[in-house]
């Protein structure tokens, strides 16, 4: 015993349950490879898969009719024929046993389009499992609730002759282990009763199971064997500082996680993309020029596959992998959706030369994927670039792109030079406050902008003379040297000049919004004033939008003035 | 590549070898004699384009350079650029857009458009595209790649402190050309007076009462005309026809004292 008293008062690590937010459904399919195989068998006998492991052959699926005569994953041949003599035997097939399964994970994404298969477990026992994860937040009550759901999904495998059994739970780490030991297979091997663990009640569920149920490691579950340590409250029980010396930091890591006291994500598995090129090279190209010379083919290429199904590339997705497996990758968002192999390399081109550590190709790169990761269909095929072809002795006769096209590709190669947030279109936003009665929104993105502000200002906009054609970056303070109460000021200085005013219009008064607090959006310190707004100019011709932040008296004693604006 | 003024009379021969040249030339270059071709709207430099060059207008196949004078001139430089641009842009049956680039410099000193303003400007907000602030090499290559493309009317680029070189201006001003888009070049009164292979350059300088002098400083559709040293001075009317309130309405200081005075 490593400790003499495994229950320490008072408890060193109090389990304070920790709501995730999350709901996750792990699935384990404890037949998965015997109930799923091709290999014709008799379905009223007992079956088993076997493989080379362990320097024996030994059983590595069964089928649950198997299972029932006492024969277990892991039992070599020979004592399972000694079991059983007349057991029906085949070769496994581990590869299509996992192909299969990846189309399962498919057809789960019916429920959710987060699927994800098993994290990686510590252990490595040699035995595939078959399980996968889902994260169904917020998807259940489209199915009727999460009972209704799993009810559902296990009856659906049912029909199939599958055995699943099913837990959810707040936690990936909880979830898992309660699927797999949360009720117990070998005693009741038809069993597909569901375990549904309320949010932040993973503790009481998790503690009562075997330390396996944490994703240990072989050795570790020894070690908790041989320590008396029998269900994973025992382990909770001792220090956390003194778990990771004795084995390391993993049990702690798979304890936190399981009951959301640590994070852990869930990569979900998404299909192959639909239009996909690539290209392998003998040796590794280093050369810049060669490069882009084989991503123009790709492009080329996977131009043609979207051509011929009608479709654009709204998203690309670039892969270069060098010969010491590091991957550059590169993402291309466009405007919009295009089938054009040359707009595509330019654009690639553009790009690669603007990063700004170059692309460091090392020994060279081997492999080059390219994948039109989100696409969108398009009418009839593209015309080739118009905005190349648009030089008046060439475009004589021919037909130039739709300016619609035109304008996204010209998008496409600012926004690849210049960066997203630069290249921006003005969208008027519902707001009376200067600043914010317009968005600059990236152009990408202005389209659907556009039609999101639903309440817009138009019935009773300014008028647009009023205001500057102009706007500064921020309003910039001046140091008014003489002014009159409740007026416009008669002299003033901004960036160390000194202005005389000749003639002022004004005030026109813009209130802070009242309403900005109660809908959450706090107004910003200077939106908080009211504002006297003034149109000047100066003796020189120079005209501005001046104004004074704050009313006289009452809302302040010595108000401030700012420059927001110039008139051409 | 200025055209030199009166040359002496000992050396007629060699004016005679320009004028040859300058013929020599013409033949080489992109005409913007045949291309389209905009009235400015300002009467007086209407009337003197007329008289004066070939196109009868101001080409819309040009680079042309707007210069602020004075430093705190740059509004008025850009007002008129603009004012410009929607006049290039206002052609029956197009929906073409406005890319409108600025510096970061520039950025920060003269302002970006405001969206509420442009309508009294001539232009509708949704025709615009902004650059807002770049280098001046990225900003002039964006002006290149604009120039190629169909959906643009017109390009404005402005810079505060820095004039393009001349070998980039010759270059945007025969892309400009062969592309018969116009690119309309604001500069700070900083970057003004390099030499550039614009088509044209106006210097412009705020005048009181919401007016501009203008003065045409570049001519080089035309090698004979010389344009008035004491150029334009405008007063321009505002563009939208249902404001036609000015921009500043004028008030004399006694005035506004004694409005503000009853008000406290």
């Amino acid at each position: 015993m490593a400790h003499p008293n495994p229950n320490p008062n008072p408890n060193p690590n109090p389990i304070v349950p920790i709501a995730t937010g999350r709901r996750l459904i792990a699935l384990w399919f404890p037949y998965w490879a015997g109930e799923t195989t091709k290999i014709p068998h008799d379905k009223t006998q007992s079956f088993a898969l076997i493989d080379h492991y362990k320097n024996a052959q030994r059983l590595v699926g069964l089928t649950p009719l198997a299972a029932q005569m006492g024969l277990s994953l892991g039992l070599s041949l020979a004592d399972a024929r000694a079991l059983l003599p007349d057991l029906q035997t085949a070769m496994a097939e581990p590869m299509e046993a996992a192909a299969r399964l990846q189309k399962c994970a498919y057809w789960l994404q019916r429920y959710t389009p987060w699927v994800g298969h098993n994290p990686s477990s510590d252990g490595q026992t040699g035995l595939a499992d078959y399980g996968l994860l889902l994260d169904v937040s917020g998807c259940a009550h489209l199915f009727g609730g999460e009972r209704a759901l799993l009810a559902d999904m296990q009856a659906r495998f049912l029909n199939r002759g599958i055995t699943a059994h099913a837990a959810m739970a707040g936690t990936v780490g909880a979830a898992w282990g309660l699927a797999r030991f949360g009720v117990s297979a070998k005693t009741d091997p038809q069993a597909r009763r569901q375990i549904i663990v309320p949010e932040g009640q993973e503790a009481e569920a998790v503690l009562p199971l075997p330390p396996a149920a944490l994703r240990l490691s072989g050795g570790h579950i020894d070690l908790c064997q041989r320590l008396g340590l029998d269900t994973i409250g025992d382990l909770a029980g001792f220090a956390r500082r003194e778990l990771t010396r004795r084995f390391g930091p993993s049990p702690v890591l798979r304890l936190e996680q399981a009951l959301g006291q640590a994070g852990e994500s869930l990569n979900p598995c998404l299909p192959p993309p639909r239009f996909f090129v690539r290209h392998n090279l003998p040796h590794g190209v280093t050369q810049m020029e060669a490069l882009a010379q084989l991503i123009g083919d790709l492009c080329a290429r996977l131009a043609t596959q979207l051509e011929t199904s009608g479709h654009g590339a709204q998203r690309l997705d670039l892969s270069l992998t060098r010969s010491d497996n590091a991957v550059l990758a590169l993402s291309l968002p466009l405007a919009h959706p295009s089938a054009d192999g040359g707009h595509m390399a330019r654009l690639f081109e553009e790009r690669l030369s603007r990063l700004s550590r170059g692309v460091d190709a090392g020994y060279g790169i081997e492999h080059l994927a390219l994948a039109a990761s989100r696409t969108a269909p398009i009418s009839g095929p593209q015309e080739t670039m118009g905005a190349f072809e648009d030089a008046p002795n060439k475009t004589r006769g021919k037909r130039r792109a739709a300016p619609i096209a035109a304008l996204g590709n010209l998008y496409d190669r600012l926004v690849s030079r210049l960066g997203a947030q630069v290249v921006v279109r003005p969208v008027p936003h519902a707001s009376y406050i200067p600043e914010r009665a317009v968005k600059l929104v990236p152009v990408l993105k202005a389209d659907a902008a556009d039609k999101k502000d639903p309440q817009s200002l138009s019935a009773n906009l300014p008028d647009p003379a009023t205001r500057p054609l102009f706007m500064l970056c921020a309003p910039e303070p001046i140091e008014v040297i003489a002014e009159i109460p409740e007026g416009a000021p008669y002299r003033f200085r901004w960036r160390r000049v000194l202005h005389e005013v000749s003639a002022a219009y004004g005030p026109e008064r813009i209130s802070p919004e009242w309403w900005a607090g109660l809908t959450g959006e706090t107004p910003k310190h200077h939106n908080r004033q009211t504002r006297d707004y003034y149109r000047l100019e100066d003796t020189q011709g120079h005209r501005f939008w001046i104004y004074r932040d704050g009313l006289y008296s009452r809302e302040t004693t010595r108000p401030r003035w700012f420059m927001h604006g110039v008139f051409p | 590549m200025e055209p030199k003024p009166a040359a002496p009379l000992k050396h007629t021969s060699k004016s005679q070898k320009l004028a040859k040249l300058r013929r020599l030339v013409a033949r080489f270059e992109p005409g913007v004699a045949h291309g389209p071709h905009i009235q400015t709207g300002f009467a007086d430099i209407d009337a003197y384009l007329r008289q004066q060059v070939v196109p009868a207008g101001l080409p819309c196949g040009g680079l042309h350079e707007v210069v602020a004078t004075r430093v705190g001139d740059m509004p008025a430089a850009l007002g008129f650029a603009h004012r410009l641009a929607v006049r290039f842009l206002d052609r029956p049956h197009t929906q073409d857009m406005l890319l409108y680039g600025q510096t970061h410099m520039a950025c920060r000193e003269a302002g970006q458009p405001y969206g509420p303003a442009l309508p009294a400007h001539g232009l509708s907000a949704d025709r615009l595209v902004y650059i807002d602030g770049a280098r001046l090499p990225d900003l002039l290559w964006a002006g290149e790649e604009a120039l190629l493309c169909s959906a643009i009317g017109c390009i404005v680029l402005s810079s505060w402190d820095e004039a393009p070189s001349f070998t980039a201006s010759r270059r945007l001003s025969l892309a400009a050309r062969a592309a018969e888009r116009p690119l309309v070049m604001a500069l700070g009164a900083q970057a003004g007076g390099s030499a550039s292979a614009a088509t044209t350059r106006w210097q412009v300088e705020a005048l009181p009462q919401q007016g501009w002098h203008v003065r045409l400083a570049k001519l080089r559709m035309s090698y004979t005309a010389t344009p008035p040293p004491e150029g334009w001075r405008l007063y321009p009317q505002s563009l939208s026809q249902n404001s036609a309130q000015n921009i500043l309405q004028s008030q004399p200081r006694g005035q506004a004292a004694s409005r503000t005075a009853r008000a406290g």
